[in-house]
């Protein structure tokens, strides 16, 4: 493991669009009124592909589904809030009912946006999107999952939805190892299977240390891609250690846990818990504040942890 | 006038048989559809997917009766689609599902959705240069809808002079609001703004006849002056026929007034 602190997830985005972009005349850039700073190469080299449109996303996400439908592969891109939960509905009949492709790019998902409060907060964005049968969700933690993901799938007329975290978990992995679809084992471990998505995979790789300190061994499974969910690694992990941990930035329901839950039907003994937003998290600060507030702080995971391996086994 | 009286008979046959539709809708947009159709849009009946073809959205959905019998019309549609209207075996409903039915732009129903599809696609086509046209036919009420005037922002700021909009201008918005400038508003809006009658293609063909579709340059909208149910005294208005599906002699008695 290498530490990676250069840039910012969003300049990634940015500097995939400006890469891509001279290369795929087909792509087309909308912004809802964000990144533009960013975003200004691009808008350079892709002068006629380039549009920020203003404040009115579901318009966008409407005109996204008629540049779609003109044989271009447009790339929708504004806060997590306004562009999935607002704008559901276009999502629900341009894409999902009607078959066209789309890349959703977002920022501000879960509470990056810490000191906004609740307005700029969306924890449902991962499972509205889980929904359609033809949808693929990408959370990359890192620039380099951005960079490798989008390149492998953003031609797929499909929904492809990426939400991007303001925070890397600063982690970098071997370019082979990120894989559209495939979890990442990060540690390999004996005692309890903790599985996370996004910036959280900071939080888990410290715990896994604290833990083996106590003289137990975790198995981490990094998921940046929640759809299509694979499945295999989680089931494989839980056979062996019995005990499932997931931590998520994402609404207690239909997300990361819901996934683990999916995969492991039908084995026995298994025992988990589940660390997840409940409920709306109310007032301000930084975004380890408001992960403190969730409940996913490295103390609060490290004593679920430390239950869960203790709990007596089913059978 | 250009009433098309042989098609509204169709329109309350299928609809009377599938027990689904909206009637006084179809009547009101019938003759546009019907105007395009014939004397402007562009088409393969057998090619759909034409790359060269104009494209016809319609925003209203509920209105589809309408665009199926003029599919039909002019060889789109088979007899068979007709006949299977809202049943299992069929392609066809009560809003049209662009990913079955050939020659339906749009999968349309819930209001506002079709219209900025459509600038959306007319940005699309002008950013690959490509000349089609594009006409969307939506509801007045429609424009209640906030996306509407999003979208037409966009498309006026875009200059997107490749896309006309035609409102079926049948005073179900003033019924609701009565406070509605609609002209007024497009205009305020930069769209290029033209009155014409929806049930003439004199008047249609007049309007049409002054738009140029140039790939830069203001957007065009048509209100078109309508009648909700036109055709037929009982139908006409904003009354309960909405969503009414006649008895056997109601029927008979709409088909009398239009033969």
């Amino acid at each position: 493991m290498n530490l990676n602190k250069t840039k910012k997830i969003r300049q990634q985005f940015a500097d995939s669009m400006l890469e891509i972009g001279q290369q795929d005349k087909k792509l087309v850039v909308l912004v809802g009124d964000i990144s533009h700073g960013i975003l200004k190469p691009y808008a350079k080299k892709c002068p006629t592909r380039y549009y920020n449109i203003g404040i009115c996303e579901p318009s966008i996400v409407n005109l996204a589904a008629g540049i779609s439908k003109s044989g271009l592969n447009p790339v929708v891109h504004t806060i997590a809030p306004f562009i999935t939960e607002r704008a559901y509905e276009q999502i629900k009949l341009d894409f999902g009912y009607q078959k066209l492709g789309v890349n959703m790019i977002s920022v501000g998902g879960s509470f990056d946006y810490s000191k906004l409060g609740c307005s700029h907060h969306c924890y449902t964005d991962v499972s509205l999107f889980l929904h359609f049968k033809n949808s693929s969700i990408v959370i990359p933690g890192s620039n380099e999952e951005f960079k490798i993901l989008f390149k492998k799938i953003y031609k797929q007329k499909n929904i492809k939805y990426f939400r991007i975290p303001e925070y890397s978990h600063n982690i970098a992995f071997d370019k082979k190892e990120i894989v559209f679809g495939k979890a990442i084992k990060v540690t390999n471990g004996k005692n309890l299977t903790i599985v996370t998505t996004g910036t959280q995979l900071k939080n888990a790789v410290k715990v896994g240390k604290m833990l083996e300190n106590k003289g137990y061994t975790t198995e981490i499974l990094y998921y940046h891609t929640l759809k299509p969910f694979d499945q295999t690694q989680v089931k494989k992990s839980v056979l062996k250690t019995k005990k499932l941990l997931s931590i998520e930035e994402l609404s207690s329901h239909g997300g990361l846990f819901g996934e683990c839950i999916k995969s492991i039907i039908g084995i026995k003994g298994i025992q988990t818990e589940q660390m997840a937003v409940s409920d709306f998290i109310h007032g301000y600060g930084s975004y380890e504040d408001l992960c403190d507030r969730a409940g996913l702080n490295v103390d609060n995971i490290y004593k679920k942890s430390l239950k869960l391996i203790n709990k007596k086994n089913k059978n | 006038m250009t009433l098309n009286k042989d098609l509204r008979i169709k329109i309350v046959e299928m609809i009377s048989r599938a027990g689904e539709g909206h009637i006084p809708s179809s009547f009101s947009i019938l003759d546009i559809i019907h105007f395009i159709y014939k004397e402007f849009l562009k088409y393969k009946p057998k090619n759909t997917k034409w790359k060269n073809r104009d494209y016809f959205i319609l925003s209203k959905g509920h209105g589809c009766a309408s665009l199926y019998i003029v599919l039909n019309k002019f060889g789109i549609l088979k007899n068979s689609d007709i006949l299977k209207y809202s049943s299992k075996s069929g392609i066809l409903g009560g809003h049209p599902d662009s990913t079955n039915v050939p020659g339906a732009e749009a999968s349309t129903g819930s209001l506002g959705h079709g219209f900025p599809t459509a600038v959306g696609l007319a940005l699309g086509l002008k950013i690959q240069k490509k000349k089609n046209k594009i006409i969307v036919l939506l509801g007045d009420g429609e424009c209640h809808e906030g996306t509407i005037w999003e979208s037409a922002n966009v498309a006026n700021n875009l200059n997107l002079g490749n896309i006309c909009a035609i409102i079926d201008w049948n005073g179900s918005a003033v019924q609701l609001m009565p406070k509605d400038k609609l002209l007024k508003k497009w205009q305020a809006f930069g769209w290029k703004t033209y009155i014409a009658d929806g049930h003439s293609n004199k008047s249609l063909r007049k309007t049409f006849k002054k738009i140029n579709f140039k790939l830069h340059g203001k957007p065009t909208v048509i209100l078109a002056k309508t009648t909700k149910g036109k055709g037929v005294s009982f139908l006409e208005g904003h009354g309960g026929w909405h969503h009414k599906l006649p008895n056997e002699e109601e029927k008979l008695a709409i088909i009398n007034e239009l033969k």
